[in-house]
């Protein structure tokens, strides 16, 4: 009840502060912070260990992956910002956030991006920045890049060994669109986005891994490469 | 899945290696800047250290140090004693010998494409070119000079005062523009013209034997899709073939020692345990001549390094994951980790390696001994 009077009262400064076209700039900047959570934790790649949706205990080493393809839009006025040349490199040890830069002015209630690399960009490799073939996310043949890119080690719950995990997901077919919904962008406003990513839903939802399980587990390509792209599919990221 | 041929380099449209010597506006007095032969395939969004820009002065400079005996305590080494150009800039022993017949406890590293490259020596205690290229004239088991010693000994000479004013604009030689000026003549060690580089410039083919190498070499084996790999470039990225340079995640424990014996590396510089037994991982361009190999130089030949990897890894808690997890052949029950590639395997990845080596690069006159 108090949010919608508040909601009513600042809809209606709005309303009345928008009669004075002057006061809302042309353009605003907005800037997405990225934050890695495994299991209720803010990820920490220096030894720490975490337990996984199965209950196994994991070790993460390394965690990159590929934002590409940033888009704003306004639903209501079809309003829509394109990111140009929208490649990030996001890394556990690196960079985490995106900034837009200024974008023009608008209600923006969706964010829609993808994970990993675009079929065009994917199928060439004399790129630069964070599409930079000499970086440890390109392979070498005609698959491209690497979309998403976690290792770490666990132990093996029936030989109690421990044992690595490679999962170097890409492939077109693994890219993946998603759309979140935004609230609180108010045209002229700058405004940070916060998104978390969730390791949990990388082995969760609709498909469950329980590493130990696995024949084998280097996921590179094929069918368990594939289920983990529809694990990050939905779930994954998400607007905080 | 089918393995193609590498398309990612083949792809690469080579426009030519960027021009040298771009001279740039400079003013009347000071040093000429110029920037760095390297091919538009190599990382081109590593800028020059603002406070150590790249001119001809301070090339010409680092040069002369580098190989100026001077530098060490009785006057019989330089840099260049344990950094040979016919070598790729190392020595060819397991460890070097200082002055007074010191004996070093690492390998020399071979010297090139450097400007790529963070964190030096085998431990990553020096952050940047600069801090290393100065630490050996003062270690006692190398050139074994205290700095101040060295500075006297440059501002007595009768040419480096001139040459100091030329590239830095003064005559008060210390420590700090020592080290710049031979990390702007190491910047200038660009290896890029061996057989490798001419197939990405699509000059030459490779070899059936060296593309296998090729493929084997950049690819991590998947054995539930058949899909062999050698694993190399997991820690030798790119065309560079080298380390990651992004903070020390270039830094690896690739399975020489047993949790035991293990040598401290990285973690005598960080402080963390996770970081035992880490050291460099080195760029491999010119392998094939900076034989012995390791950071302790402890294998003659590339076809002991590929029996290691093979099937001599020992298991440590700080292995890396990238070793711990790769095979040719899927888990048999045991816990060694062995890599299961075949003899002839193993030989294509040496063939390979064989590719990387440059014969520009080891009788360029501009990185030879100026004094001869």
């Amino acid at each position: 009840m108090k949010n919608l009077f508040y909601t009513a009262l600042f809809g209606s400064l709005l309303i009345f502060s928008s009669c004075k076209d002057e006061e809302i700039p042309a353009t605003m900047a907005i800037n997405i912070e990225l934050e890695h959570v495994l299991a209720g934790q803010t990820l920490e790649l220096n030894g720490k260990s975490f337990t996984l949706p199965s209950g196994e205990d994991f070790t993460p080493k390394k965690f990159k992956y590929y934002i590409s393809n940033v888009e704003l839009k306004n639903s209501a006025t079809g309003e829509t910002y394109v990111e140009p040349e929208s490649y990030h490199l996001i890394s556990e040890d690196g960079n985490k956030s995106i900034d837009l830069g200024m974008v023009p002015s608008s209600d923006y209630d969706q964010l829609v991006f993808s994970i990993g690399v675009d079929e065009v960009a994917n199928g060439k490799t004399d790129q630069t920045g964070d599409l930079d073939p000499n970086s440890d996310m390109a392979w070498n043949w005609n698959t491209g890049y690497k979309f998403l890119v976690l290792e770490g080690e666990f132990t093996n719950s029936k030989t109690s060994e421990r044992q690595g995990l490679v999962m170097h997901i890409g492939t077109n077919a693994n890219y993946k669109t998603i759309t979140q919904n935004l609230s609180g962008v108010r045209a002229g406003k700058s405004t940070t986005l916060i998104l978390s990513s969730n390791l949990d839903e990388l082995f969760l939802d609709p498909n469950t891994l329980q590493l130990s399980e696995l024949e084998s587990t280097t996921i590179m390509f094929g069918e368990m490469a594939g289920k983990v792209a529809e694990n990050y599919s939905d779930g994954f990221i998400t607007v905080k | 899945m089918r393995i193609q041929i590498p398309a990612w380099l083949g792809l690469v449209c080579v426009c030519g290696l960027i021009s040298c010597g771009n001279e740039m506006e400079s003013p009347v007095s000071g040093p000429t800047q110029i920037s760095l032969n390297s091919p538009d395939y190599f990382p081109n969004n590593v800028a020059m250290p603002a406070d150590n820009p790249l001119t001809e002065q301070g090339v010409q400079l680092g040069r002369m140090l580098f190989y100026e005996k001077k530098l060490s305590a009785d006057g019989s080494i330089s840099c260049a004693s344990c950094h040979q150009q016919q070598k790729a800039f190392s020595d060819g022993k397991q460890f070097s010998f200082g002055v007074n017949e010191a004996k070093g406890d690492m390998n020399a590293m071979s010297l090139s494409n450097l400007h790529w490259q963070n964190r030096f020596f085998w431990n990553g205690r020096a952050k940047t070119l600069e801090e290393q290229a100065v630490q050996p004239i003062e270690d006692e088991r190398e050139m074994n000079l205290p700095i101040e010693e060295a500075v006297k000994r440059l501002e007595a000479d009768t040419k480096y005062p001139a040459l100091f004013k030329n590239a830095f604009g003064t005559e008060d030689i210390n420590a700090e523009l020592i080290g710049k000026a031979l990390a702007q003549f190491e910047r200038t060690l660009i290896s890029a013209n061996s057989k490798f580089d001419a197939w990405i410039r699509n000059e030459v083919e490779l070899s059936p034997e060296e593309k296998l190498g090729m493929e084997l070499f950049f690819t991590h084996p998947d054995p539930k899709l058949q899909l062999r790999g050698g694993n190399c470039s997991d820690c030798h990225l790119g065309f560079l073939t080298a380390g990651d340079p992004n903070g020390f995640t270039g830094f690896h424990n690739n399975g020489l020692d047993a949790e035991e014996h293990l040598a401290s590396g990285l973690q005598s510089v960080t402080g963390n345990p996770f970081d035992k037994g880490k050291f460099k991982a080195p760029g491999l361009r010119n392998i094939a001549l900076t034989a012995p190999y390791m950071h302790d130089g402890r294998f003659q030949t590339l076809e002991e390094v590929l029996d290691h990897y093979n099937d001599h890894i020992q298991n440590s808690p700080t292995l890396d994951v990238l070793i711990l997890e790769a095979s040719n052949e899927l888990p048999d029950g045991s816990d060694a980790v062995k890599l299961h590639l075949s003899k002839d395997e193993r030989k294509a990845i040496i063939s390979f390696l064989h590719t990387l080596t440059d014969q520009e690069f080891i009788t360029n006159p501009k990185f030879s001994d100026p004094f001869n």
